[in-house]
């Protein structure tokens, strides 16, 4: 079990730095190969999931002493939900280099990347540790850097200059709330110990407690992305290529949501608990801020884009409810999401080397030249929207059920997210899909190919599959969710 | 005669670091004065040198081992933990610049021997500064140290701004040795002493409360002296036009050197000497900590010269490892730390550099590194390695040096200053990236010319990456070392 957890996060480093050190003129290797190399990080996915028992809340599987002097120790866990992150990655990283283009398949910087990528975020899932945690958290960084720079849109340098100091600025936070863990921590115990262990039974005042959650939630909600600090987001998701904006937004998106749910919440429940209404208020502001402003754009990427803002609105207002149901449907949403927006940017990608364009209003009529791609769109944004029987509705059901005992106004008016995204995602179907082929350019547009059926097919098996039978995910979660959710009652207990 | 001897403290082998290069330096001279010789021939007798003088260093281990910490030659020459740990920095930055030096020079024609003489000289002045254990002495190894790098950078005399770095190094040089002899000169007059230990002891003699005002005012002049080698703001005026004009191979080792000797001594001043009266000098090394910080990372982030980029975010690494230094016993250990890594990642860069733009240039615009990664793809991610070090992005030695820095501030409850740190990374990121984007992302217009180098600077280069990227993933022994320093005094 050791070796296989630290596979997770040691075989796609070692997949990036083998796909980079094949010569250039065996070019024709690097596409087959990087998918067989990232088919084994999944195929382990599946090994543990039929060989173990994952329904379980965070447990440590190895840990490794980093720095003794302090008494630093890198730790890696696994739990349910680091589990289904994990895979979730996993699989979208084999998906999009699956849908790679021409251009990008040849690249063998692009695809180490990739793999860079996956480890780094494998290692957050994982991470026991805060210290860990914001290795790998930071690490991030460098595989998207490049990403984003070198295979970007034309405007990549602003948005990616944009991404890095935002994580960066963020990223600060949390390492000053860390570095004050660890003092408090070496204050009460004597040692330096940041393990997830050892912190829930730190014993810190409410004022430090507000201070911390307020650190470390500031650094993940910038990565979420909250409302007024989303702006990042629209930039980083158009200026970078298709495979870069499916896990941006499938899993990088989920790194700050897992951050608070992990760490920020169980630790320091009472800043939580201080500060939920402030979050659910910004959430619900993010939900209906994005539902809108989605609403008017012209450019179908930055439309989804700014759906996510107010999906991911959606899981910070669960999360911030701190109900058992609304923190399970936060993770079942994140999951979902992770699900939805992968597979509608890559839609989008796939439209876009056809037409290299991502306006609206260069569409209209493609029903008729694409019937399959029109198809799959339609049941990716039902998904999207939420419509029962797909994943979307699960997630949000749950969320909105669980936090109205909560916050009655505030997911009242968070429903009309919903009403919203469906005017969205549908108006922006009908624009690009129904009625004539006015432009000229759209008769011949070619279908979507086998490669390309395929490589978004998974994407929408699950997105049924969850849809009808969420308890299968809604067990993996359990565990985590009522540790996060006991230690919010047992505070909400304690101060009464 | 052994009696005077070992009354005095007589040992050759505390000094044998510097005497080793001094002789190395007489055959070079003899050699070039006399007979003919190739240049291989004095690259071994050099390269043999150096290695000797490494060997001297492990000798010293050998004596301390013994000893323990002790003073020789009448209490001029001190063998501690500190001095122990910048001779092996020393020696490693000698050891490490041998190559970049040796080809810069021999590009300089006839005045190869000439400029391997000086880097000599100055090695074996650092050596005797980072042992002084009194003020005079300290001066002494300060200025044989300083007064070879000045002509260092101005060894490239048909370029106009090498020559007016010189100048300018040597005069704001002169200036701050002006500055530190008159500190210890007010020092000697309040309390008749010149040793560290004994102002200590004097110190602690008279208590902290009625110390003259004579002392502070040495002290200060001591510190703006020592400040001013480190290029901390407010003395950093020097720096950026130095490093620019200097010949590009030298830089690595003018930059490193005389950082590491000073620091030391900063270090073992604050914690030795002035413990009693380090706390009326917080306000003073906070602001320069906030100056050197806010400068650094205000004017790195628009330059367009690397050389001077380097220089400016050397300015704000000043500042952390002097906000180390000044915040305690365990804030000391980290700052050893840092310097370490820095140290390793700074004379990557310029041996980069050098290699890049030919040894003898003085400007080096970002725009020379257009395409490195397809020029030469190991320079290339050298490169990086060694930017995401400075910027300290985790996986780096950067990452860890920043992090136990930090640590050690906060609990020593320094919260404003981790907070400008903090800050501060985050500026760092965007001028460190700069060079980055342009190296790998920026697309090449003309077309791409390999970039072909050594074996020995492949072997050179790559060690100092591997070694960036080692101690930022197992930083453990380093880190033992570096508290091995100050253990004395936890």
């Amino acid at each position: 079990m050791i070796g296989l957890t630290y596979s997770f996060i040691l075989l796609p480093l070692v997949n990036s730095v083998f796909i980079f050190l094949i010569p250039k003129r065996r070019a024709e290797l690097f596409r087959p190969l990087t998918i067989f190399l990232s088919l084994i990080p999944l195929g382990l996915c599946l090994y543990v999931f039929l060989n173990q028992n994952l329904k379980t809340s965070f447990y440590v599987v190895d840990e490794f002493s980093w720095i003794s002097a302090y008494g630093i120790d890198l730790i890696i866990g696994l739990s349910g939900m680091s589990f289904l992150l994990v895979t979730l990655n996993c699989l979208l990283v084999l998906l999009s280099i699956l849908s790679l283009n021409e251009n990008h398949s040849f690249s063998k910087g692009f695809l180490s990347a990739l793999m860079l990528l996956q480890a780094s975020v494998n290692g957050v899932f994982l991470a026991g540790d805060l210290i860990s945690l914001f290795i790998f958290f930071e690490a991030l960084l460098i595989p998207m850097y490049f990403l984003m720079g070198i295979w970007g849109g034309e405007n990549k340098r602003y948005a990616t200059i944009k991404f890095i100091l935002y994580t960066v600025f963020g990223s600060i936070f949390i390492l000053a709330g860390t570095i004050y863990t660890g003092v408090l921590s070496y204050l009460s115990s004597g040692n330096f110990a940041l393990d997830f262990d050892s912190l829930s039974s730190l014993s810190i005042t409410s004022s430090q407690s507000k201070i911390l959650f307020l650190l470390f939630t500031f650094g993940f909600l910038i990565k979420v992305p909250i409302f007024p600090l989303h702006t990042w987001l629209p930039d980083a998701h158009v200026e970078a290529p298709t495979a870069g904006s499916i896990l941006l937004a499938g899993v990088l998106l989920k790194v700050g949501a897992y951050g608070i749910l992990r760490v920020s919440i169980p630790f320091f429940t009472e800043g939580f608990i201080e500060y939920q209404f402030l979050i659910a208020t910004l959430s619900v502001v993010g939900i209906i801020y994005g539902a809108v402003v989605a609403i008017v754009q012209i450019d179908i990427k930055k439309l989804i884009a700014y759906s996510s803002i107010s999906h991911m609105g959606f899981v910070m207002l669960g999360i911030s409810a701190g109900r058992y149901l609304s923190l399970e449907g936060a993770v079942i949403q994140m999951i979902n999401h992770g699900i939805t927006s992968g597979a509608l940017f890559m839609l989008v990608g796939f439209l876009y080397e056809r037409r290299h364009t991502r306006r609206i209003s260069d569409f209209g009529g493609l029903k008729k030249s694409m019937p399959i791609y029109a198809g799959i769109f339609l049941f990716t944004s039902f998904a999207s929207i939420g419509l029962p029987g797909l994943n979307g509705f699960v997630g949000e059901f749950m969320i909105l059920m669980g936090s109205f005992p909560t916050f009655n106004l505030l997911s009242s008016i968070a429903a009309f997210g919903v009403v919203l995204a469906a005017i969205y995602m549908l108006w922006a179907y009908q624009r690009m899909f129904n009625g004539e082929l006015t432009h000229e350019d759209n008769k011949n547009v070619l279908d979507l190919n086998s490669k390309e059926i395929v490589s978004v097919a998974p994407l929408l098996i699950l997105m049924l599959f969850i849809g009808l039978y969420p308890s299968f995910i809604e067990s993996y979660v359990v565990q985590d969710v009522s540790v996060i959710y006991e230690s919010i009652n047992n505070t909400i207990g304690l101060s009464k | 005669m052994s009696q005077i001897a070992e009354a005095i403290g007589f040992n050759l082998i505390v000094i044998s670091p510097s005497v080793t290069l001094v002789i190395t330096v007489l055959i070079l001279l003899f050699f070039t004065i006399t007979v003919e010789t190739s240049l291989s021939v004095k690259k071994w007798i050099t390269f043999l040198g150096i290695l000797v003088t490494v060997f001297c260093v492990f000798l010293k281990f050998g004596l301390f081992l013994q000893n323990g910490i002790s003073s020789y030659f009448t209490q001029k020459i001190l063998l501690d933990e500190f001095s122990l740990f910048g001779n092996v920095l020393i020696a490693m930055i000698l050891f490490l610049n041998f190559l970049p030096i040796w080809d810069t020079s021999s590009k300089l024609n006839e005045k190869t021997s000439e400029a391997i003489i000086l880097t000599l000289m100055s090695a074996s002045g650092f050596f005797l500064m980072v042992d002084a254990e009194n003020l005079i002495m300290l001066f002494i190894g300060l200025e044989i140290g300083s007064i070879s790098l000045y002509a260092l950078a101005g060894l490239n005399r048909s370029d106009k701004l090498s020559n007016e770095a010189s100048l300018k190094y040597f005069l704001l040089g002169s200036l701050a040795s002006c500055v530190l002899i008159y500190g210890v000169a007010l020092v000697y007059v309040s309390y008749s002493v010149m040793s560290f230990y004994d102002f200590a002891l004097a110190l602690a003699y008279t208590g902290p409360d009625i110390v003259p005002l004579t002392t502070f005012v040495g002290v200060l002049f001591i510190f703006v002296g020592l400040l001013f080698k480190i290029a901390a703001a407010p003395f950093q005026s020097w720096a950026p036009d130095v490093y620019q004009g200097s010949p590009t191979g030298y830089v690595g080792y003018m930059a490193s050197i005389a950082k590491v000797a000073s620091f030391i001594v900063i270090a073992r001043m604050c914690m030795v000497s002035m413990a009693f009266i380090l706390e009326d000098f917080q306000t003073f090394f906070f602001v320069v900590i906030l100056l050197s910080v806010l400068i650094g990372s205000f004017f790195a982030s628009v330059q367009s010269d690397l050389k001077r980029l380097i220089a400016y975010s050397g300015v704000v690494q000043s500042g952390f490892i002097l906000s180390g230094i000044t915040s305690g016993v365990n804030g000391t250990s980290a700052s050893m730390f840092y310097l370490f890594a820095y140290i390793l990642q700074l004379i990557g860069i310029f041996t980069i550099f050098s290699i890049i733009s030919g040894k003898l240039s003085s400007n080096f615009e970002m725009d020379n590194i257009n395409g490195l990664i397809k020029n030469n793809r190991f320079l290339g991610i050298s490169f990086c390695v060694f930017m995401f070090g400075l910027a300290g992005i985790p996986l780096t030695s950067g990452f860890v040096s920043k992090f136990i820095l930090l640590t050690n501030l906060w609990a020593y409850e320094r919260y404003f200053l981790v907070s400008i740190l903090l800050l501060s990374t985050v500026v760092g990121f965007y001028f460190y990236l700069r060079p980055i984007w342009i190296a790998t992302i920026e697309k090449v217009d003309e077309p791409v010319e390999t970039l072909l180098i050594k074996k020995s600077e492949y072997l050179l280069i790559g060690s100092l990456a591997s070694l960036t990227i080692i101690f930022g993933l197992l930083p453990d022994t380093l880190i033992n070392i570096s508290r091995w320093v100050v253990q004395n005094y936890l």
